[in-house]
Order: C-alpha cells, then sequence, then structure tokens
C-alpha cells in the first residue's frame, strides 16, 4: 500500500512540474488566449456541416483519383515555391476581402482540400470557413499541410498556379 | 508481469521514447493540439486550450523519468493512467460515431479508431509491467 501511495504522490507530482513547465513555457501564448486572440480560430464541426479534418492518407488518395480540387490558403510566395501538383492558390487573408477568380466558378458541390503550411498553421481553417459561408458543402481540411504532404515525400509543382493568377502577396 | 531487468529497462526506453516524441510534437503545435482535443466535442475552447498545453509536457515529463529511472513508478502511473483515458475517449469517440484525428503524434495523423486502440492496449501492457515491477533499486 505504501508503495501505491508514493506512486500517487510522484504521479501528482509530475502533473504539478507540467503545469509549472507549460506555465513557464507557454507564458506569451496564454496571455494571447486570455485576450481572446484564438477563440474566434477554434473550429466547431457543429457550426460547419460541411467542413471536414482529413489525414494524409485521405489527402493524398483524393489527389491521386482528382476526387477533389486543392486550394493552397498559403501566401503567394509560398506557394510559388512549391505546392500540391494542380492546386489552386488561395491566399486565406486575400480571401477574405474577395474571392479568388478560379476558385468562384467552380461548382458548389465539388469537394475541396484545403491545406496551409502544417502544425500551427490556421489559415486552412480561415479559409474554409470563408469557402463554407460562400456556400461549398463538401470542404475538407488537410491538417498536417505543407510539411506533412512533402515530409511524406509526395509530388510537388512549382511556379505559378495555372489557373489563379493574381498580383500582390496576401497574409496568410 | 514481466520480471526480467533488461527486459524492463527495454520497456521504460521504448515507452518513454515515445511518450517524449508525443509530447515534443505538441509542444512544437499547441495550437494544432488544442483544435484536435476540441473536435473530441468532450471540453470547450478554453479546456481544450489548456489541455494541449499541460498534457505534452505530462507526456514529455513521464517518458524522461521513467526512462531515467527516477519516479519509476509515479511516471509510469501517469502514463498508464493517461492511455486507459486515451483507450476510453478513443471507444467513446466510435462509439457517438464522430470522424476525427486521433491527435495522437501530432503531423503523423491518424483517425481515431481501432489501431489506435490496440496501439494503446500494448503501450499500456508495457507500462503495467513497469508499475508493477517490485524491485526498488532507482525508485
Amino acid at each position: 500500500m505504501n508503495e501505491t501511495g508514493r506512486a500517487l504522490r510522484q504521479a501528482l507530482a509530475l502533473g504539478a512540474i507540467s503545469v509549472l513547465v507549460a506555465a513557464a513555457v507557454h507564458a506569451p501564448l496564454i496571455k494571447r488566449f486570455a485576450r481572446g486572440e484564438f477563440r474566434e480560430t477554434f473550429f466547431e464541426a457543429a457550426a460547419h456541416p460541411g467542413i471536414r479534418m482529413i489525414t494524409l492518407e485521405e489527402g493524398e488518395d483524393l489527389w491521386r483519383t482528382g476526387g477533389a480540387v486543392f486550394i493552397d490558403a498559403r501566401k503567394e510566395a509560398e506557394f510559388r515555391e512549391g505546392h500540391v501538383p494542380g492546386a489552386l492558390s488561395a491566399p486565406a487573408a486575400r480571401a477574405e476581402k474577395a474571392m479568388p477568380q478560379a476558385l468562384q466558378a467552380l461548382a458548389r458541390d465539388r469537394a475541396l482540400v484545403i491545406y496551409c503550411e502544417g502544425g500551427d498553421c490556421q489559415s486552412s481553417l480561415l479559409l474554409a470557413k470563408r469557402l463554407s459561408q460562400d456556400g461549398f458543402k463538401d470542404i475538407r481540411v488537410y491538417t498536417g499541410g505543407w510539411a506533412g504532404w512533402t515530409a511524406a515525400g509526395l509530388p510537388m509543382e512549382k511556379a505559378e498556379a495555372g489557373m489563379n493568377r493574381e498580383k500582390g502577396d496576401g497574409q496568410a | 508481469m514481466v520480471r526480467h531487468k533488461v527486459l524492463l529497462l527495454a520497456f521504460r526506453v521504448v515507452l518513454g521514447g515515445l511518450f517524449i516524441y508525443a509530447g515534443v510534437v505538441k509542444v512544437l503545435a499547441p495550437l494544432d493540439f488544442a483544435q484536435n482535443i476540441r473536435n473530441y466535442q468532450i471540453v470547450g475552447p478554453s479546456l481544450s486550450f489548456i489541455a494541449a498545453l499541460v498534457l505534452p509536457w505530462l507526456e514529455i515529463l513521464a517518458g524522461a523519468f521513467l526512462i531515467v529511472g527516477i519516479w519509476k513508478r509515479g511516471a509510469a502511473l501517469v502514463i498508464s493512467s493517461l492511455l486507459v483515458f486515451f483507450i476510453v475517449l478513443t471507444v467513446v469517440t466510435m462509439i457517438r460515431g464522430l470522424d476525427i484525428d486521433c491527435g495522437c503524434f501530432g503531423a503523423v495523423d491518424r483517425k481515431a479508431g481501432w489501431s489506435v486502440i490496440l496501439e494503446d492496449l500494448a503501450m499500456l501492457y508495457l507500462g503495467l509491467s513497469v508499475l508493477s515491477d517490485r524491485s526498488r533499486e532507482l525508485d
């Protein structure tokens, strides 16, 4: 019993240390959250029935079968350096103001796969919400993003987007 | 349960290593992990955010302590409890029919499903083996 009690105390201590380390390491992030910065970027599945997250496996499958239009939500400069072959460039910040023409022209029931840098990037979700408001009914967000795509050694394409060239550079 | 010293050490290194890895990828992308937690639809945005900051460090610290051998059983208890929680969570998620990423190892993403449960059960076996080890050295 003594042994169990000791293990329990150690476990609780580990929990307490974790809270302290997290608070110290992520202090800037916590301050920003307290100011309400990320709350609106949280994605609520119930509020957006047309949007869902997909894995690399699903993304790759949709890309190989041509089952969806890929949309790159990163900045245009990043897009030019490399993107998923066939993807359209639609920097999220710019799409907030005006929907790129290539997207306007798409049928609203076309399946879309949206991605951004990967990791913590939020622009794919922002763009997904925007497109959902615009009437698109089948939007999939590949959360692994460009980082996940390249890490898996999947094909990439450089230079211009075939269908969607616009001047300037939006902020993702 | 396992008594072999070398085997138990191997269990600690493998399990601790997996937890350190899982924790590190989440520490590097806390907002992404917060979204993963939110997708389970168990807690709201604020709790998802807090859990996304603390849980990865708990995984890293418990993994590191398990490997080094300090508070070995406490670390094994933390890891085993987390695994039991993950298994229950995954089962509940499957029953609710939620089609979401498990969020287990950050960008190495998979759906919350059977493979996650089997993997967690395998890790739980390692964790419980260390937890039930009666030797007192390094503890």
